[in-house]
Parts: C-alpha cells; sequence; structure tokens
C-alpha cells in the first residue's frame, strides 16, 4: 500500500511535470541564467600557493620573508652562447646590457630589482679601501674587453653559477616584479621584447634566449590552461553529442543533453563565483568531469522511454514520458547519491582548498545534473514529444537486438557461464593492484605541468643544465639582538649551515650575507685567494658595512641582510624542483638545523618556494589514501542503507574497489606518478565508477522479481537493456574524460588516461564481476526481494533519510566559502567597519608628508576638527604649516544624501577670500596627496553601494590576523568616479578596522598600497594614527600622521564657519 | 619722532609679551625680479613678511603682519614720493627711495556681546569675483604694478571696526566702520605702470600745459569715515551676501580746468552709496558665481570741459563667473564682468555699457608639485587686454620658485593697452620660514 502510495506521489509528480511542461522549461532557463549572471565574478587562481591554505604556516612564514628582504620569485632570462667564448662576447653582453635595459622598463618590473651583467657590482680593493663598481658601465667593445669582465666575474665566487655559468656559456638576467598578481602580461611583454630583440639580431650572433622561473611559470600558467580549457571543453561537448546521436539516431536528446550540460557546469561555476571561490588550476577538470556525468542521466531517461516508445509505438507519449519517470526516478536518484558522495569524500579528505573544492562543487554540479534530468528533461521531452527511431521500432518489434545489446549479451553469455572465471580473474587484478599500491611514487613537479614541447619547460631545463639552479630554498637566521650578526660565531655557524647544505644532493649553490663579507674581506687584504674567508672581529665587520656604504648603494644587500642587522636570508638553489629531489633536502636541512644550528640567541628556519612545495606534496600520497578510504566509506554507506544491506553496499563497490587497484597497477606500470592530477582520481573514480554497480544491482533486483526467482533469466535480461544503456552510459564517460588525454597540461592529461582506465575497468566489473559474484553467491538483497516486498516500505523511510541527510549536507556545504575556515560573510565584515565609533566631534592635529619618486618630501602641518550633526558630518582642516600656505583652510559639509553634493570652501590667505568651490569629485586626489576625496570623507569606512564585497581569505598582516575582503566596484560608472576597479582590504578581526589595502585602477593596473598603523585607543575610540599610502604609478608616497587626537573637549559650531575660516581657527 | 618712538616702545613691548605669552611667529620672504620687453630690469624685489599671531587671552588674539620691501631697481617707484593716497594713520614705518618697512596689518580679535570683533589695521574682501572688482571696495588698493601685483600685496590694508554678528545658524551680518581715509595707489609719473589711458587721466590737447594739480583728500576721522554692512547667509546651497557700502571712491575724481595758460586739474574724492548682493554656489563640476553692484556716483571723464571734464552717473556693475573642475587637478573659470552708466551722452569718454571677459586655467601636476596658470583679460570695448601666465613649481615643503610674463596688447588707449608696451618676464622664490 505504501509502495503504492510512493508510486502514486512519483506519478502525480510526473504528472505535473508533463502537464505543465512550459511552464518548467521556462523556470528551468530562468534559473539557469539568473544564475550565469553571477559567471563573471569567477576569478583565476593559478598560483601553486593556492594549493595551500591561506593561513597554512609554512606560506605565511614564506609571505613575511618575502616582505623581509624583497623577494619575489622572480622572472629569469638566460642568455646561452655555446661558443668558445660563451656569452663573454661583446654581442652577447650588448645583449645582455640590452635586454637588462628593456625589461627594467617594463611596467611592472622593479627596476631596482634587475639583476644582471650589467646591474652587479664587483668589489675589489683600492687604495682608499674597497671599490665597488659595476662590472661593465658600457658593454664591451672588443673581444679584450670582454674577456677582462669574464676575469672580473670569474674572480668573484658568489657570481658563478648564480649568475653566470661556471662554463661560461650563460649569463641570467633575473627580474622581480611589482606586482605577482600581473606577471601573465608580464611575462608576455618579455617574450614579445625578445622576439623584437631575436628579429633585429638573427643572423649576427648563436645567442639563445630563454624566459623561465617561478615568476614565468605563474606568468604562463594560467593562459596554458585557459587555452587548454577552450580546447577541451567544446571537444568534450562534441563529442558527447555525437555519441547521443549516434545511440538514439534522433536530434533531440543532444540538444536536450547539452541543455543540462551547460546547467549543470555553467551553474556550478556560478555558484563557485557567488562563493568566492576562484577557479584553480585543478578546476579545469570539473566542467569536463560534468559534461560526463550529467549526460549520463539523460541517456537513462531517453534510454529508457525510447525503449518503451519502440515497445509500443501508438501509446500516449506524455504517458509513455510518466512511465519513464517512474521507472527510472530511482535508479538515476541513486546513482547521484553516490557519486555525490565519491565527491564529498574527496572534500572531507583533501587539506588542500583546490581538492576540497573541486569534489564540493562537482558533487553540486551533479545534484543539478540530477535536477535538470528529472524536472527539465521530461518537461522538455513533453513538448518535443521525440519518437524512437525506425531502426529502434523495427528492433523492437522483430524482438531483436542491435549491435551494442548484442555485445553486452555476448559479455552477459560469458559471465554467466564463466562466473567463477571471471571472479578469479579479478581476483588477480586485486592482488596485483594491491601490491601496486605500495610501489606507487609520490612526486609533483609545477614545470612537468607543461608539455615537453613548450619552449618555457625547454628554458627551464637549459637554465638548470647551466646553472645552479631556478629552485630556491630561504633559510631565514634571526638572532635576538640588533647587529647580532656582527658576531663572527654566528657567522661561522652560518658558514657551517651553507658548507652543509652544498653538500646535499641537489643543492647547487648558496649565498648570503657570508659570501659578500669574505669578498669585502679578501679586497680588503690585497685580494689574495686565501683572504676569502669570514674576519674575527665584530668591530672590522661593522667597517666593512660602512666602507661598503660609503663605496656604493647600502640597499645592495636587502636580499641578504635586514637593515640592523638581526635577520640574514641564506638562499639555496636547486636545479631540481621535483618532490622526489626537494624533500630529501629539505629534510636534511631540518635536521641539521634542529642538531646542529638553533639555539636560544640564534634559529634559523626554512622557507622560500621549494620549502612551501614540499609543505603541500609531503602530505599527498596520504591524503589520496585517506580521501578514496573516505569516499569509499561513504559510498558503501549510501549504498548500503538504500540497498537495506550492508553486502549490497559491499557488492556495489567490489567492481569500484577492483578498478582502482588496477589503475595503481596500470601507473606503476606506465610509471605515473601519485602527483596534483592523479591524486584526485580515486575519488572521481569511486562516483562514477558506483554507478554502473548502483544501476546493475537496482535492475537485477527488479528482474529478479519479474522473473520470478530466476537468477539466469534475471541476468539474461540484464545486458540487452540495462547493459546497453549502462554501455552508453560508459562510452560518454570514457569520452568525456578521454579528451582530457588530448590536454597539453600534463596533470590533467594523466588524470584523464587514468579516469578512463579505471571507468573501464569499472564498467567491465559491474558488468561481469558483479553479476559473476550474484550469480555464485546468490545474495540475500537480490534474492530476498522476491520474498520480502513488503520491507520496500522500510527502504523507502531510509531512501528518504538518505536523500534528506545528503540535501542537508549538500545546502551545508554550498554554504562553504573560499576558505575551509567560517569566514563572515564579506557584508557582515563591512558593517562591522562602518559601525566603528569615530566619536561625535574630534580634534586633532594631522601632518601630512608628501615624497616623490626621487624622495623630495613636502610636509605640510595642520589642524583638523570634525563633527557631526545627525547625519550630517562637517570637517574643517587649517593649515598651519609651512609659511607658504599658512592660513589656508578647507571646510566640508557632507550630507548623508548621496545624491546632495557636499558643499566646500576653500580660504585662501592671499586672496582674504572664502571661495565656494564645487564638491570634489569622489575620485580626485586630496590636496596634492595620494589619498582620494572619497577615502578622506569615508574615514576608513566602506560604501555599500559602491562595491561588491567578498571575502576572500584569512591573512596575518604585521602579526595581526585579518580577513582579506575583496570590494569590486559595482559598473562602470562607479569605477570611472571612484578611480578604482577593485580594491582589496585587510580588516583586522578584533578591532575591525581596515589596516592595509591595495587599490587597482579601473584598468587592472596596480595603482596604491596603504598601510595603517599606530592604532590606538583613545578616549575609549580606537583610532589609526598613521597612514601610508603608495602611489604604485606615479612613484608618489603619501604620509599622514595624526596626533593630539581628542575626542573629549567639545568642538564648537562656530570652526564651521567661513569666518572661523577667515579666522584660521 | 614721537610717532615712530611710540611705535618702537609698542613693539618692544609686544615682542616682550610674546616671549610669555602664546604666540606664533611664520615669515615669508619673497624675491622676485622683472625684466620687461625690452630686457631691462623692471624690478628686484625682496619682500620679506613677518606674522605674529598671539593669543593674549582665551577671548583675545592679536595679529600683526609686518612687511619690509626693497626694491633694487627702483623703476616702479617709492613710497616717499607717493604717500598722498595715505592718510595720516596708514602710512609706512621708513621709507626710502628703494624700499619700505610697513606695518601691513595689525588687529585683535575678540568675541564680545554676541559678535565677534576684529578691530585694528586689516583687509576685507567683499564679492565673488577674481580680478574685478564690483563689491571689493572696502579697502583701496596699490596701482604700482597696475593689476599684476598679487592681491594681498596690492590691497591696502585699512583701519577699522569689523564686528560679525551671527544671525541664526547660518547667517551673519558684518558692520565695517572705516576711520581710515587711504584710498587708491596709482603708479607714479614716469614708471613703468604710469597710467595714461584716456579712460583714466585726461590728456592735454597739443600745446596745452598742465598749470596746476590740486589735491584735496578727505582727512576727518568721523566726517570722512565710510561705512559698510553685510547681511550674508547659506540658503539651499547658496552663499548669499546682501551689501551696502557708504564710501569715498577710492580713486580720485580729476576735475579739469581750462585756463588761458593752460589746464588745472582737481583731484578730489567723492563719495557714493553701493547697494549690492552676491550668490554663488556649485552645481556639479561647476561653481556659479556672481555678483551685482549699484552706485548712486561714479564719476567719468568726458570731453565736456563745461562739465569740468567729468560726467556724473549712477553704475549698474555685475560680474558672472563659472569655475569648472571636471578634470583632475585643473580648474577652469570664465568670467563676464558688465559695466552700465544709467547717465550718459557723448562726451563721456568710456562707453555706456563697458565688458570685461577673464579667462582662468589653473592645472597642478605631480601631486601639486606643479601649477600653470593662465589668466587672460579682455576688454570688448577697446579690444585689449593681458595675459599672464606662470608656472610654479614647489621646490620643498616650504620653498617655491615660479617663471612668469604678463603680456598687454590692444589698444594703447584702452585700461590694458595702455601698457602695452610694458610686457615682463618674472622670475621669483618664495620661502616660507
Amino acid at each position: 500500500m505504501k509502495q503504492q502510495n510512493e508510486s502514486s506521489l512519483i506519478r502525480s509528480m510526473a504528472n505535473f511535470i508533463v502537464n505543465n511542461p512550459k511552464k518548467l522549461v521556462f523556470f528551468s532557463i530562468l534559473m539557469m541564467l539568473i544564475l550565469f549572471t553571477a559567471l563573471p565574478q569567477l576569478y583565476k587562481d593559478t598560483r601553486s600557493d593556492a594549493f595551500l591554505a591561506a593561513d597554512n604556516p609554512a606560506l605565511l612564514y614564506r609571505e613575511k620573508v618575502k616582505a623581509q628582504f624583497g623577494l619575489s620569485d622572480p622572472i629569469v632570462i638566460a642568455v646561452i652562447n655555446k661558443s668558445e667564448n660563451g656569452v663573454f662576447n661583446p654581442q652577447s653582453l650588448q645583449l645582455v646590457s640590452q635586454l637588462t635595459e628593456q625589461v627594467s622598463a617594463l611596467k611592472n618590473i622593479n627596476s631596482d630589482r634587475v639583476i644582471s651583467l650589467a646591474t652587479e657590482n664587483n668589489i675589489t680593493g683600492s687604495e682608499d679601501g674597497m671599490e665597488v663598481e659595476l662590472f661593465f658601465e658600457v658593454p664591451p667593445l672588443t673581444q679584450f674587453q670582454a674577456d677582462n669582465v669574464w676575469k672580473k666575474v670569474s674572480d668573484f665566487p658568489l657570481y658563478m653559477g648564480n649568475m653566470v655559468a661556471k662554463d661560461k656559456q650563460a649569463t641570467l638576467i633575473v627580474a622581480e616584479l611589482v606586482d605577482e598578481n600581473q606577471v601573465e602580461e608580464t611575462y608576455q611583454q618579455i617574450l614579445q621584447l625578445i622576439a623584437v630583440i631575436k628579429k633585429q639580431k638573427k643572423t649576427e650572433n648563436q645567442d639563445e634566449i630563454h624566459v623561465a622561473g617561478e615568476g614565468a611559470i605563474s606568468g604562463y600558467l594560467g593562459s596554458y590552461i585557459d587555452a587548454d580549457a577552450q580546447r577541451l571543453n567544446p571537444l568534450a561537448g562534441i563529442i558527447i553529442t555525437l555519441i547521443i546521436l549516434f545511440a538514439f539516431r534522433r536530434v533531440s536528446p543532444g540538444i536536450l543533453s547539452n541543455v543540462i550540460i551547460a546547467a549543470s557546469v555553467l551553474m556550478t561555476l556560478s555558484i563557485m563565483a557567488l562563493n568566492g571561490v576562484a577557479f584553480f588550476v585543478i578546476t579545469n577538470a570539473l566542467p569536463v568531469i560534468l559534461i560526463g556525468i550529467s549526460v549520463a542521466d539523460s541517456i537513462h531517461i531517453y534510454s529508457h522511454y525510447f525503449e518503451l516508445h519502440a515497445k509500443d509505438p501508438h501509446a500516449d507519449k506524455k504517458g509513455l514520458i510518466v512511465k519513464t519517470l517512474v521507472e527510472m526516478w530511482r535508479p538515476i536518484t541513486l546513482t547521484t547519491l553516490t557519486t555525490m558522495a565519491g565527491f564529498i569524500g574527496l572534500y572531507f579528505a583533501a587539506y588542500m582548498p583546490p581538492f576540497k573544492y573541486f569534489g564540493l562543487y562537482t558533487a553540486i554540479g551533479v545534484a543539478i545534473a540530477w535536477l535538470y534530468s528529472l524536472v527539465f528533461l521530461p518537461a522538455a521531452m513533453t513538448i518535443i514529444k521525440p519518437s524512437a527511431s525506425k531502426h529502434m521500432i523495427a528492433l523492437s518489434k522483430n524482438k531483436k537486438l542491435d549491435a551494442f545489446s548484442k555485445i553486452m549479451v555476448l559479455l552477459g553469455g560469458v559471465t554467466i557461464k564463466k562466473s567463477r572465471w571471471v571472479i578469479a580473474a579479478f581476483v588477480l587484478v586485486i592482488l596485483t593492484g594491491l601490491f601496486a599500491a605500495s610501489h606507487l611514487r609520490v612526486n609533483q613537479d609545477r614545470i612537468e605541468t607543461f608539455h615537453h614541447s613548450e619552449p618555457l619547460y625547454q628554458a627551464d631545463k637549459a637554465i638548470n643544465s647551466h646553472f645552479n639552479g631556478t629552485n630556491n630554498i630561504d633559510i631565514v637566521i634571526e638572532t635576538t639582538k640588533s647587529e647580532g650578526l656582527f658576531n663572527p660565531d654566528y657567522l661561522k655557524k652560518m658558514q657551517a649551515l651553507q658548507d652543509y647544505a652544498l653538500t646535499i644532493n641537489n643543492v647547487n649553490g648558496a649565498t648570503s650575507i657570508v659570501d659578500y663579507i669574505k669578498q669585502m674581506n679578501r679586497v680588503l687584504n690585497g685580494g689574495a685567494k686565501e683572504a676569502y674567508a669570514l674576519p674575527q672581529d665584530r668591530d672590522l665587520l661593522a667597517q666593512y658595512f660602512l666602507i661598503y656604504s660609503a663605496s656604493s648603494d647600502p640597499t645592495d644587500f636587502e636580499e641578504e641582510i635586514d637593515y640592523d642587522y638581526r635577520i640574514a636570508n641564506m638562499r639555496l638553489t636547486l636545479n631540481k624542483g621535483s618532490f622526489v629531489d626537494i624533500n630529501e633536502v629539505v629534510e636534511q636541512l631540518q635536521t641539521y638545523i634542529q642538531n646542529n644550528f638553533n639555539n636560544e640567541n640564534i634559529k634559523a628556519s626554512l622557507s622560500g618556494r621549494v620549502t612551501v612545495n614540499y609543505h603541500w606534496i609531503k602530505d599527498l600520497g596520504e591524503s589520496h589514501f585517506v580521501g578514496m578510504l573516505i569516499s569509499m566509506l561513504l559510498v558503501w554507506t549510501v549504498s548500503a542503507l538504500l540497498f537495506r544491506s550492508m553486502l549490497a553496499g559491499l557488492f556495489a563497490i567490489i567492481p569500484v574497489a577492483s578498478s582502482i587497484l588496477f589503475v595503481y597497477s596500470a601507473m606503476v606500470f606506465l610509471n605515473i606518478d601519485l602527483g596534483i592530477g592523479t591524486s584526485m582520481f580515486a575519488s572521481v573514480a569511486i562516483g562514477l565508477g558506483v554507478d554502473f554497480s548502483i544501476h546493475t544491482i537496482d535492475r537485477l533486483q527488479s528482474l529478479y522479481k519479474q522473473h520470478h526467482g530466476d537468477m539466469i533469466a534475471a541476468l539474461q535480461k540484464l545486458y540487452p537493456s540495462t547493459g546497453r544503456a549502462l554501455f552508453f552510459n560508459y562510452i560518454a564517460i570514457a569520452c568525456g574524460f578521454g579528451v582530457l588525454i588530448s590536454s597539453k597540461v600534463v596533470p590533467l592529461n594523466n588524470f584523464g588516461t587514468i579516469v578512463v582506465i579505471s571507468v573501464t575497468t569499472s564498467f567491465f566489473a559491474s558488468m561481469s564481476l558483479l553479476p559473476a559474484l550474484i550469480n555464485v553467491f546468490k545474495p540475500q538483497f537480490i534474492t530476498g526481494v522476491a520474498r520480502k516486498k513488503t520491507h520496500s516500505s522500510g527502504r523507502k523511510t531510509i531512501f528518504a533519510s538518505v536523500l534528506m541527510l545528503l540535501i542537508v549536507t549538500s545546502a551545508l556545504l554550498l554554504n562553504q566559502k573560499a576558505n575551509a575556515q567560517d569566514l563572515p560573510n564579506a557584508l557582515e565584515v563591512v558593517e562591522k567597519i562602518n559601525l566603528i565609533d569615530d566619536g561625535d566631534f574630534v580634534s586633532r592635529n594631522l601632518t601630512m608628508r608628501l615624497t616623490d619618486k626621487r624622495g623630495k618630501t613636502r610636509v605640510r602641518e595642520t589642524m583638523a576638527y570634525r563633527k557631526y550633526y545627525g547625519d550630517e558630518k562637517r570637517t574643517i582642516i587649517f593649515y598651519k604649516k609651512p609659511s607658504n600656505i599658512k592660513g589656508t583652510s578647507f571646510l566640508t559639509f557632507d550630507y548623508p544624501d548621496v545624491n546632495k553634493d557636499d558643499d566646500q570652501w576653500l580660504y585662501l590667505p592671499a586672496l582674504r577670500k572664502v571661495r565656494r568651490i564645487s564638491a570634489s569629485d569622489r575620485g580626485d586626489y586630496f590636496l596634492g596627496t595620494d589619498f582620494t576625496y572619497e577615502d578622506i570623507k569615508l574615514e576608513g569606512r566602506l560604501e555599500l553601494k559602491d562595491y561588491n564585497f567578498k571575502t576572500l581569505k584569512l591573512d596575518e598582516v604585521d602579526s595581526i590576523e585579518t580577513i582579506l575582503i575583496r570590494a569590486t566596484a559595482k559598473n562602470d560608472a562607479i569605477v570611472k568616479e571612484l578611480g578604482y576597479g577593485h580594491t582589496e582590504l585587510w580588516v583586522d578581526t578584533k578591532q575591525w578596522i581596515i589596516i592595509k589595502a591595495i587599490y587597482w585602477d579601473p584598468k587592472g593596473e596596480l595603482l596604491k598600497t596603504l598601510h595603517v598603523s599606530d592604532i590606538k585607543t583613545v578616549d575609549g575610540i580606537i583610532t589609526r594614527h598613521k597612514f601610508n599610502i603608495d602611489n604604485h604609478q606615479t612613484g608618489h608616497h603619501t604620509e599622514f600622521v595624526f596626533s593630539n587626537v581628542d575626542y573629549k573637549t567639545a568642538v564648537k559650531d562656530s570652526l564651521f564657519t567661513k569666518r572661523a575660516m577667515k579666522l584660521g581657527k | 619722532m614721537k610717532k615712530y618712538f611710540f611705535l618702537s616702545v609698542l613693539l618692544a613691548g609686544l615682542l616682550m609679551y610674546m616671549q610669555v605669552s602664546e604666540a606664533e611667529f611664520s615669515a615669508v620672504l619673497k624675491q622676485e625680479w622683472a625684466i620687461d620687453d625690452r630686457a631691462n630690469g623692471q624690478k628686484f624685489e625682496v619682500l620679506f613678511e613677518p606674522e605674529w599671531n598671539l593669543s593674549l587671552s582665551d577671548n583675545l588674539d592679536m595679529t600683526i603682519i609686518g612687511r619690509v620691501r626693497w626694491d633694487g631697481m627702483d623703476k616702479l617707484g617709492s613710497l616717499t614720493d607717493n604717500t598722498k593716497n595715505f592718510s595720516s594713520i596708514n602710512h609706512a614705518l621708513l621709507s626710502g627711495s628703494d624700499g619700505d618697512v610697513s606695518i601691513r596689518e595689525w588687529y585683535v580679535d575678540t568675541e564680545a556681546f554676541g559678535a565677534f570683533w576684529r578691530i585694528g589695521k586689516q583687509q576685507v574682501v567683499w564679492g565673488q569675483a577674481d580680478g574685478l572688482k564690483v563689491l571689493d571696495v572696502v579697502n583701496p588698493q596699490s596701482f604700482r604694478e597696475f593689476i599684476l601685483g598679487d592681491f594681498a600685496n596690492s590691497r591696502i590694508p585699512l583701519w577699522m571696526l569689523n564686528v560679525e554678528l551671527p544671525i541664526k545658524e547660518a547667517g551673519s551680518l558684518q558692520l565695517l566702520w572705516i576711520p581710515d581715509s587711504s584710498y587708491n595707489e596709482l603708479a607714479q609719473a614716469n614708471t613703468s605702470y604710469e597710467l595714461s589711458s584716456s579712460l583714466l587721466v585726461p590728456q592735454l590737447a597739443d600745446g596745452q600745459i598742465l598749470t596746476a594739480f590740486n589735491r584735496r583728500k578727505p582727512s576727518s576721522i568721523f566726517s570722512d569715515s565710510d561705512f559698510g554692512l553685510r547681511y550674508s547667509t547659506f540658503y539651499s546651497g547658496w552663499d548669499l551676501t546682501f551689501n551696502y557700502m557708504y564710501h569715498y571712491l577710492d580713486s580720485p575724481v580729476l576735475y579739469q580746468n581750462v585756463i588761458e595758460q593752460g589746464l588745472i586739474i582737481d583731484s578730489e574724492y567723492e563719495r557714493s552709496h553701493l547697494i549690492g548682493a552676491s550668490a554663488s554656489n556649485a552645481f556639479g563640476d561647476f561653481t556659479l558665481r556672481t555678483e551685482v553692484g549699484y552706485s548712486t556716483d561714479t564719476f567719468n571723464l568726458s570731453t565736456d570741459l563745461n562739465q569740468s571734464g567729468i560726467t556724473k552717473s549712477a553704475d549698474l556693475s555685475s560680474v558672472i563667473g563659472l569655475d569648472w573642475q571636471g578634470l583632475d587637478d585643473t580648474l577652469i573659470s570664465i568670467q563676464w564682468f558688465y559695466s552700465h552708466l544709467f547717465d550718459y551722452d557723448n562726451h563721456v569718454i568710456r562707453s555706456q555699457d563697458n565688458h570685461i571677459l577673464s579667462f582662468l586655467y589653473k592645472q597642478t601636476f605631480q601631486n601639486e608639485t606643479w601649477e600653470l596658470e593662465v589668466l587672460e583679460l579682455h576688454g570688448l570695448d577697446k579690444d585689449d587686454g593681458s595675459i599672464q601666465v606662470s608656472v610654479n613649481y614647489m621646490l620643498t615643503s616650504n620653498v617655491k620658485a615660479w617663471i612668469g610674463t604678463d603680456v598687454f596688447y590692444g589698444n594703447k588707449t584702452g585700461l590694458f593697452g595702455q601698457f602695452k608696451n610694458t610686457d615682463r618676464i618674472t622670475v621669483g622664490f618664495e620661502w616660507g620660514l
């Protein structure tokens, strides 16, 4: 009775769908379109740092080190010349000089941080003590001069292997970036620049120019992946459409499947965008996977519908659609739930944000595909009223099978007859897989992301073969006191650490302040080679730095040592970046530092790109296996609950488990490492592979019932119908993933390969091993069905419970923001910022210090008052110094109504006249500073009407916990008005004050950076005392320092008058 | 001598007081060099302007602004030879042929009886127009450099009582009593900016000689005082003022009497009532500034010597100005000045309706480090005008340098055209201490 009730519920829902098709199609499309509007907000994050949570200690420490020593991931340009004199010939050195100059001139290159033979200093002895001069002022004109440069360089051990190849054949230009977010554009500019140079000089010399380095890798990866995705996604769509056309010989299934694909893929990406989740490198696999999965449901529905129609061509099509839904909703829902379980397993198991989101959002995409397959598809079918092809009708009429059914029947025949052999074969596969699993190698190398034919890949290899390497470990050495590093014992310790590091495999170079000190010691001791050693006198060391600073730019050492000689950085260079090559290095260094270096006065910590990579890859293997087990467990639980049998759950996952183990064997055999791309295959394979088992078990249960307990008959019936549908399902998924095999992004390529292997194995295991097991063991979850019909009601309850559980879990997960931790909603953060009390009135001194790019400074001292009149705010600023502008005052009435312009007056003492001035445009710069009028007016608040806010992550600024928020201007008009395209704001999570902000101009170019400091509570009100803002485009800097802040002494109304302006107070 | 002694003692006392009271001192040293279009040096002027701001008590502040001027070229005339326009209480402390020392401003500020009082030697500026005067008649002006000197320095501060009475939240009523009968300082004869236009100076006929120049100047502190009244308010975004002034016109009226031997000129100062109003408001990037003034009596040169060469008439003058700040760091401002004489006959030398247009372009660069300013004034009646261009550069917080040029063009008989041969280039710097 209850079963009847359930079936009648589904039937009435199905009837509702077929009776209101247009409305449902309309609402489905409308829902899609509404969500699509969020798509433009999706942003890419292809940084390797994105693989670590933003609050990962290794990452945070590296950021700190980067900031401390001004390090960034550089773009490295190599000039290689294999002739006798190598690059030390006039033409090559001229080329180095030219490249250095042109690269330095690029906007996003920090011209102070371009290192090459043309920029670096040689340290030599002179009569006065020490001479620091460029290796060459102008590029050599003769071979003799070029030889002389080589002589000088080769006599400076520090540069050998780092900037110049020991075999003379190569030299580097290392360029650091101003804004790493714009690296892609800069990389392309450098390539263009080199193309032009090559064109000009093509016949002159044998110089090769290569561009590599972490900066270049990051720069190119984004566009590389984009190009790949743009090629792959349509290809997957086309292939799948062709398969459907081929399977059903009808156009409408192709079109409707594509709508479902579009809904599933694009709506998922839109939800990601709405939640502020970035599009990571691995997210490229998501659309392809969803294409494969979402089409599977349509295939099953269409297949069943056509089958029914072929049997009864004159039946009412609406009725057929209702019947199809009633019969198919269950297996489709079951497979959706198990697939989701597989991906949610990945979400729970993964520790890297991109993987977590991959698992989560694929699960969401699967749910969307399910919804559209059960609502939109039948509604659209009701409108189109498709008919089975004549071919199918004819086959059905004659009770004949098509070629695909015949193949499946053949497979079924073998399975039924040779069940035990089939089981034995799979046992072998499982055992081999278990053995292979223990031989899997965890490895990852970012450069291996690129196809070997890529110039960047070749450049990396060329550079690493000539130099110490492009991969860095930074060892940060901290002493407890200022000038602590002048202690000769500490320097000796550093020297020992450096020497030790160089004994470790793959460490080819080490640079630290020790090398410079040794070189200085040498030149100040007549240049003798034996004097290339550390001096033993603390005072002498201090003098060396003094002499150096007198001879050259004292900032030359800022990459090696901080300004008060307390912290130093030692940079190790490795010519290999893969995990198997670096993990030994990092672990040996950690052991040495722990046992032989660290004490209470000095300590060393590892940082740098290699260290960060080590941290995120070292747990990859563990994460993979844990993830797989969780997925397996989830799928088993869901299957067991659905079939109300633990054994059924086990049976459902056996084909999947065997497919995974088979993949391990294949990986070992094909020499594929467990890396970024490959590690997530298991969860995907489980989620997809289990569908075949579920369909098989579910269908067998009903067939067994239909055939009154005749197992063989039930099995025989399984293959031509369900088997055929599963075959197309498999083909669609295999082709979808197969497309990834043509990907030029190597990890995606590997991923595609092994998923195809895995799905193929799952399909065959579900169609052979699983029926064979059922045939041999005749489990109760099949055989018991026929006898215990009444159990179905209990099953429905459990089914409903599982469905609810998953819906609730999905809903909870859907709200997951860009960080694994619960980040507050951006709007809530903004509201908290805006709620900060700033007093009803305040008086304060404000000193403005304006510094131009040449360091020229102007100072203005003012007295400023502010008072609220309800929501109206009045401010007046009186200039006190210098005398030239003394007496100038500036009065503003700022009205709460945004449509009402502010009223502003300026009093110029020279004119003795209060002049009415037009309300400044919000984006105008305030009185020659780098703040805009809007910045000044808002006083650290944010205007909700101007921006869309999005929480990005937790971050730390100056050891303060912050939330990073991105504010994107709502429309072009606001962008134009404010002069900011978007802004990133670091908000102190304790005081809800913005302590750092980065502004980008309307073109997306980096514009300004603001740092707020000296935040103190005055009269119970949190008050920011110091603002530093750098305009990166003009090089101008403004510092605002507030002092004598007073919220208690009443501010007279008469101050906000024109008379007060004339009075000057 | 007694006066100097008295002032010296007063100053010494004040300086001593400053040591013990809350005093702020600042000063500006300004050096400007001008050469004319014949490459002759016109001025080499050093200006030193110290300023003391003293807080004598909670409710009593005093400001003293002094000025020491020294001009190495001496082509623009000295105060010693040109003191006749000043009242007896407004003289320089010291003056010589190439420089002078004076107290530019000296006033106290206090609040009493619900009003703000500023008493002493000071400048009061009325009106909204730049460079064109309709309501700005309170202080006279020095035309030693015609209109080229900056306003703060060329305006002549007067001893006066200035009371401002707040009325409601946004309004105030200003009362002025000016017993100081000092008037415009005109350029001396044979200096670069000596007036020659027939609009301003009677012209001698061929062979005619000036036999006498009789100067009469009001001097009574009470009966010759000027009185002013201004009500200002802020209403619906508009800054509004309504002004009234009963005053002596700051330029003398030159009555001509022809006698056989030649021409006698009697220079006298005449009174007038001025009633006017000003209004300004901002609309987006635009600021509108307007002022209008009706003078009951103006005295214009005429050729009718039977009427002593002067025609008296009421005058209505107005200025409409529009500023535009739509571009970053840029101000573009245009003004239209219009004056109409109600009693007019063909003998009057100026036209009945007089029009002057002004155009100002000001732009700053590199965070206000550089400033370019172009100001053109153009008289429509005589088709003459002046163009002033300057580039300022802030060397440091308190050092500014500039280079500029002042060019006159047009009809020699015009207000501007009369100086068409007096173009100049200026270079200068200013150091704020």
